[in-house]
């Protein structure tokens, strides 16, 4: 557990973008170097936070709860969120000074194509369990392209994944 | 806050929000900490912190130990897999959706397809690849091409 919330505690740190760009370094950590868990268990946990209501940080409490129980849970959640509190708590008191700081901006600016990377990342390595297959291909092709095009509400993407989910596994 | 009860102005709200996305960590965890702070201090951070989480972090667990019952279930399981894998999609057209203003930088997208590649595929750690990435999309930055 104490491994668990170090780990988490400088995966708060580097979270630019928040919790879905490091999903697919957190993935990689607790599924393939410490066998906490499958990779298919990883992607139920993550559906499991996406499903309910609330910020999809959740999802560390579920790690959390999967590795250590409830105070497991609980522990994941406030290391994975606490330095970077305590960050922007900091930060909050000199923002004004730093908004228009050219050296902010450009960070700003060099920070866009990295999130994507990384939030690509996250979504290829949740949407591939079980490696590549047609079957998640097209879930996951069809979720992204009805998130980009339309303006349903996200909660029927995920409804709509259940159901060929249901139909193709 | 700003529509309903006007504790805070829009413009002043959306400060909050911009300064949130740029720091580390959940957007949403962090303005609840820096408004938090401004109007009640260090305890106003806790308490709002704790206010936005404890009630869907019940429901998560609820939700959790609900499908632990149902996981030996394979038609259940093979529901929660396609949300998940539909979730892993809504991040994948998120990211898209955020690539917008790098359609006319070529060095933008290479940046974004390198941090793809070695992160999903190559399976590198991310604490090594965040700063090599930082300094190149600094450097590409400041030479005005990104």
């Amino acid at each position: 557990m104490l491994q668990l919330a170090g780990y988490f505690a400088l995966l708060s740190l580097v979270s630019v973008g928040g919790i879905p760009s490091v999903m697919s370094e957190m993935q990689r950590v607790v599924v393939d170097v410490q066998g906490w868990m499958s990779a298919a268990e990883y992607t139920q946990l993550f559906a499991i936070a996406q499903a309910a209501p609330g910020p999809n940080v959740l999802v560390t409490a579920l790690i959390g709860w999967k590795v250590a129980g409830f105070s497991g849970g609980f522990v994941a959640l406030g290391a994975f969120c606490g330095p970077a509190a305590a960050l922007a708590y900091w930060v909050g008191g000199y923002w004004d000074r730093m908004r228009d700081a050219a050296w902010r901006k450009l960070l700003q600016r060099a920070l866009v194509p990295i999130s994507v990377g990384f939030i690509v990342s996250g979504g290829y390595v949740l949407a591939t369990p079980q490696g590549l297959s047609w079957q998640g291909a097209l879930i996951a092709g069809a979720s992204a392209a009805a998130l980009y095009a339309t303006k349903l509400n996200p909660l029927w993407i995920l409804a709509a994944g259940g159901l060929l989910g249901f139909l193709l596994f | 806050m700003v529509e309903e009860r006007r504790w805070i102005a829009p413009a002043d709200f959306a400060e909050v929000l911009a300064l949130c996305q740029f720091l580390p960590g959940p957007n949403v965890g962090n303005v609840s900490i820096v408004l938090g702070r401004r109007w009640f201090g260090p305890v106003g951070s806790l308490v709002a912190f704790a206010g936005l989480m404890a009630l869907p972090l019940v429901w998560v667990f609820a939700l959790a130990l609900l499908y632990a019952d149902f996981s030996s279930n394979p038609a259940v399981r093979a529901v929660v897999t396609g949300v998940g894998i539909a979730g892993g999609g809504l991040f994948i057209g998120t990211a898209f959706k955020l690539a917008k203003p790098l359609a006319r930088k070529p060095w933008g997208i290479a940046l974004a397809v390198g941090c793809f590649g070695v992160i999903a595929l190559g399976r590198v750690s991310l604490f090594a690849v965040l700063p090599v990435a930082a300094l190149l999309g600094w450097l590409a930055a400041r030479k005005g091409v990104l």
